[in-house]
């Protein structure tokens, strides 16, 4: 498809009528695997992602062992059937970019230090693509590392901002991704908005980064609010009885 | 300062209070009190701790816990207790010379075993002593985090199942629970549900009025 047939922005609204500052719709379910220690999903717009969270367990190979800190491993994969042509299954060079950035700003809420020479594990699998899964996973991932019981920081929220057609829009969805002139994706630790994530693909101005960034965050913020609200219900909506 | 309630649900990060004590999974950033994990807040004269409403489990000195023999090494066995360490039972602890003797005489590979812990190091590895063969019966799976609530205070809950269902059990620590007796069935399902509801208020009357109304089919 080229470029011009499709038209990104009409009267002010995108393409599947959201306005520039809002974000697809969002459920966020916990504890959906019974043998996982801790697990979440998220349907994020089309985006469908799964999270799981093993340990702290025995680390191996032996080399990795910390005995000052326990060693996060985080592994994002994307499933053969989740996107439009099939996808060959296995790690490439996108999945294992994805699980180093998304290890990365996990460990920086995680109290590693309180299980030395363990391993946490975090398996994100995506079921269904639809722009945004590094966002949508690690957004799962830190909901279900809360849900595993291990301690924490703070939770990691994350959203992501871009550029389409000239407009800063917030929370791409594929066809802006694709046709659009920049992705943004944003991570932060909502206690002090400090960045855990940020990565960027495209071109903007200073000044166009400036307000893609205090989207992102302020996008971030909103799904703090949904995954704060899920951790708790989750606790709370027992049903009594048989 | 308290910014939460007795009973409130934190999730981790939440800010609790400031200038307040603290205790187990709370930590501070200068006056600051924030919650490690999530779970339901205790106060008690301006100081606050969380009890988490899930989690792994981690070796304390005194916990008594059940355990699977993995294997036999010269004069001690490693033992599974469920945690990520390294657990161990001496030879000494039921032969005066654990090298001379084959080990596999007491226990062997897959026994299971009741123990307490007598020691943790810096790294969570831990001794266990005071080993008790447990043969038959069944071990489950309860969450660790809740066994406080199927235990009870002063163990009343597991008191009323034993005392209901006539059934031996014996709970670890570490989140393994033994089984043995005629409804052995019966107790899972109680304790099953006892994890389940955890966090609710009045548990214990339920799990009366439960116990007395399947029994009462029973018979």
């Amino acid at each position: 498809m080229a470029k011009e047939d499709i038209e990104l922005i009409k009267n002010g609204k995108r393409l599947d009528g959201r306005k520039f500052d809002e974000l697809r719709e969002i459920k966020i379910e916990v504890g959906v695997l019974s043998r996982a220690m801790g697990s979440a999903y998220i349907e994020w717009g089309k985006n469908k992602v799964i999270a799981a969270v093993y340990g702290p367990r025995e680390l191996h190979p032996k080399y990795l062992r910390d005995p000052r800190r326990a060693h996060l491993r985080c592994i994002y994969n994307l499933a053969p059937f989740s996107v439009e042509d099939r996808k060959r299954p296995g790690p490439d060079r996108r999945s294992v970019e994805i699980s180093k950035v998304s290890s990365d700003a996990l460990s920086s809420v995680v109290m590693l230090e309180k299980y030395p020479n363990t391993v946490i594990d975090i398996f994100i699998e995506i079921l269904q693509a639809d722009a945004g899964t590094r966002c949508a996973g690690l957004n799962a991932a830190s909901v279900a590392l809360a849900d595993a019981g291990i301690p924490m920081r703070d939770i990691v929220s994350s959203c992501a901002a871009g550029k389409v057609n000239g407009e800063i829009v917030l929370d791409l969805m594929k066809e802006e991704d694709n046709l659009g002139e920049c992705d943004l994706p944003v991570a932060i630790i909502p206690r002090k908005k400090e960045v855990v994530l940020l990565q960027m693909d495209g071109k903007l101005t200073r000044e166009e980064f400036k307000k893609a960034y205090e989207l992102a965050v302020d996008g971030a913020m909103r799904v703090y609010k949904m995954q704060k609200e899920a951790l708790i219900s989750s606790v709370n909506d027992v049903i009594i009885g048989e | 300062m308290l910014y939460v309630q007795d009973g409130d649900l934190v999730i981790p990060g939440q800010l609790m209070g400031e200038k307040i004590r603290h205790d187990i999974n709370c930590f501070h950033e200068g006056d600051k009190v924030f919650s490690s994990v999530r779970g339901i807040v205790r106060v008690e004269d301006n100081r606050v701790r969380v009890i988490p409403s899930s989690g792994g489990y981690v070796p304390r000195e005194g916990d008594l816990v059940i355990g699977v023999i993995t294997n036999i090494l010269p004069g001690r066995w490693s033992v599974n207790i469920r945690s990520p360490y390294l657990c161990t039972l001496r030879g000494e602890e039921v032969t005066r010379d654990p090298l001379g003797v084959d080990l596999s005489r007491y226990f062997k590979i897959g026994d299971r075993i009741s123990a307490k812990i007598s020691m943790v190091d810096e790294v969570h590895s831990c001794q266990i002593t005071g080993p008790w063969k447990l043969e038959g019966g069944i071990i489950i799976d309860v969450d660790p985090k809740r066994i406080p609530r199927v235990v009870g205070r002063r163990r009343s809950m597991l008191n009323i199942i034993k005392e209901k269902t006539g059934c031996k059990i014996v709970v670890g620590q570490n989140g393994w629970i033994w089984i043995k007796d005629k409804q052995t069935e019966f107790a899972i399902k109680t304790i099953k549900r006892i994890e389940r509801e955890a966090q609710t208020q009045g548990l214990t009357d339920r799990i009366i009025k439960m116990l007395d109304k399947e029994l009462s089919i029973k018979l």
